[in-house]
């Protein structure tokens, strides 16, 4: 890989109460790439998923060292707002604020105090665009997000992710609650979306893995198990426990 | 018939009578008091004043005040009971305080409104000085009300979804502001229909307000706007009867003539208002969820 990574993790560890749930894990995220975080239920992916943007803070206890720009996000004194604004999220659920597909996309613009119509309308335009959604609202950007099909408000949201112009969009499942045809659909976006930006996605579904990412990495009880570029691992999987999971995964 | 099947059916026979007698016994007296009470309400009854020893008073003064009371009481209460729900939900951690707190709202709701009243008599009336007024009254009632409109405000405030949250601070959001904008909006009806149903408890309540917003109401200026004049009908510092105190003491201690007649003309309206109460809790509960998710 010549590409210096987008964010690293060096040696983190994260407890819920005084129970750890991540041990010693340390990952180079390459940058416009899509990273796939794979492993059994309750492996500790969506965990250090969040430690990517503070999502954990008040939650758990995250210790270690994550580096974003030079920059150790994990220290205490680093402004989390600001954090969340480059580092976006999209969840397993679509989440939807109850208000119309134009505002839902500019939510974030707005926290900021940004106000200019034409930059708005121009970002509303782009983001959509990017999600591949634009197409199919533009002419319903007043009505209510609420009122989209569970795959358009995931796209939605990530619309909304995009607005604020992060560099790393962080995915936890997002499709696990959407029919095939959504899947292919967001699939589809976050393929195109990895010119522009770095992709973290976590997933149970290993065809997803194999189809979309460029990087994956394989998580047991807490602990990294491998990492590697997507075909090397799935084809030729250096560790046993690597290829008994996907074995049994993909039967 | 199988065994099961018997016990089904006699559990649903059993269950169904029950609950038929219930109805039957608040339908029975709601239908009473209103049969008793509705032939004696008339414009003149509902817009006149009391008349001390002679027939045919009315009772509007009881009613303002009664309705003044709700308003003064939801402006106190409502605040308070939201904040303490806000922080229930949406901040405090597992543990002592919590708990203790927790504790403390339980207690307070258990308690007999009466005591509350006396409570509310020695120290807002007497320590405090505020003397029989509705500022009293309304602070009791507040205490009276706080635990209910806690559990309703806080329990809306925990039906709104968790991922909500998530996303508002996934976008950068501080918490508070995840709490005012996302949660609080998303709420809103729950809260509102909590508050009405509140409403229409400190409408019926008289034992808290005996001591404390007081038996006897003076004579008020309906033109004078400035709450602060004594004669007002605003002024929370006056002395004020309510509805439901009304009630009470026209069975004890009325020497009118007809102190029959007001006393179950008086309990009729109460009623009536309390089932609007209730009926406009729903309402505006749905219809405010269904103009928020528009
Ligand atoms: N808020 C929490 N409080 C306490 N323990 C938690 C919390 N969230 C997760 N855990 C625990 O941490 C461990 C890892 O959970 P995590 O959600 O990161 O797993 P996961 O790999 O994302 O699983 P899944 O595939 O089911 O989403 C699990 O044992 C889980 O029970
Ligand atoms: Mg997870």
């Amino acid at each position: 890989m010549t590409q210096s990574p987008a964010i690293t993790v060096n040696q983190v560890a994260v407890a819920y109460d005084s129970k750890p749930v991540v041990s010693d894990v340390s990952l180079a995220f390459p940058a416009k790439q899509i990273t796939a975080l794979i492993g059994a239920s309750g492996s500790g992916k969506s965990t250090l998923l969040r430690c990517l943007n503070r999502m954990n803070d008040g939650v758990a206890t995250v210790s270690g060292e994550i580096t974003f720009h030079g920059v150790n996000i994990n220290a205490p004194q680093v402004n989390v707002y600001r954090v969340r604004q480059q580092i976006g999220m999209v969840f397993q659920q679509p989440t939807p604020f109850p208000l119309s597909i134009y505002e839902n996309v500019i939510y974030g613009l707005r926290l900021r105090g940004v106000k200019d119509r034409s930059l708005l309308d121009q970002r509303v335009e782009e983001s959509l665009k990017q999600a591949a959604l634009w197409e199919e609202v533009k002419d319903l950007l007043k009505a209510s997000a609420q009122a989209l099909s569970g795959g358009q408000q995931q796209r939605l949201c990530i619309a909304r992710t995009l607005a604020t112009r992060p560099e790393i969009i962080l995915l936890d499942e997002p499709t696990s609650a959407l029919d095939p045809l959504s899947t292919n659909q967001i699939e589809a976006t976050l393929s195109q979306l990895k010119k522009d930006y770095t992709i973290i996605i976590v997933t149970h579904n290993m065809q997803q893995a194999s189809r979309i990412s460029d990087w994956t990495a394989y998580f047991e009880q807490g602990k990294l198990v491998e990492f590697n570029q997507t075909a090397q691992l799935f084809i030729n999987p250096k560790e046993e426990r690597t290829a008994n999971y996907l074995s049994g995964k993909f039967g | 018939m199988k065994k099961i099947e018997l016990q089904n059916r006699l559990a649903t026979i059993l269950i169904l009578s029950l609950a038929a007698l219930a109805a039957l016994i608040a339908g029975g007296l709601v239908g009473y008091l209103l049969a008793s009470g509705l032939p004696h309400v008339s414009w003149q009854f509902l817009t006149g004043s009391t008349k001390s020893f002679a027939s045919g008073g009315g009772i509007f003064d009881q009613l303002f005040n009664s309705f003044y009371l709700v308003v003064l009481t939801l402006l106190v209460a409502v605040p308070l009971a939201l904040l303490a729900a806000i922080y229930l939900s949406e901040y405090a951690k597992q543990g002592p305080v919590t708990t203790g707190l927790r504790l403390a709202i339980e207690v307070l709701s258990s308690l007999p409104s009466i005591v509350i009243g006396l409570f509310g008599y020695l120290i807002f009336v007497l320590q405090w000085r505020l003397d029989f007024s509705l500022l009293a009254g309304a602070m009791a009632l507040t205490i009276l009300n706080l635990p209910l409109l806690t559990r309703a405000c806080e329990d809306a405030l925990r039906q709104v979804p968790q991922l909500q949250r998530q996303a508002g601070l996934g976008l950068g959001m501080p918490k508070w502001r995840v709490t005012t904008k996302l949660v609080l909006p998303a709420a809103l009806p729950g809260i509102i229909t909590g508050a009405v149903l509140s409403a229409g408890r400190i409408f019926g309540e008289a034992a808290a307000l005996i001591y404390t917003a007081g038996q006897s109401t003076i004579a008020v200026d309906y033109a004078n706007w400035n709450p602060f004049a004594p004669t007002s009908f605003l002024n929370p510092l006056r002395p004020a009867e309510t509805l439901a105190v009304h009630i009470w003491k026209v069975n004890t201690e009325g020497l009118v003539p007809d102190a029959a007649a007001v006393s179950s003309g008086a309990a009729a309206v109460l009623i009536i208002t309390i089932l609007i109460f209730n009926l406009a809790a729903r309402g505006l509960g749905k219809l405010l969820a269904r103009w928020l998710s528009r």
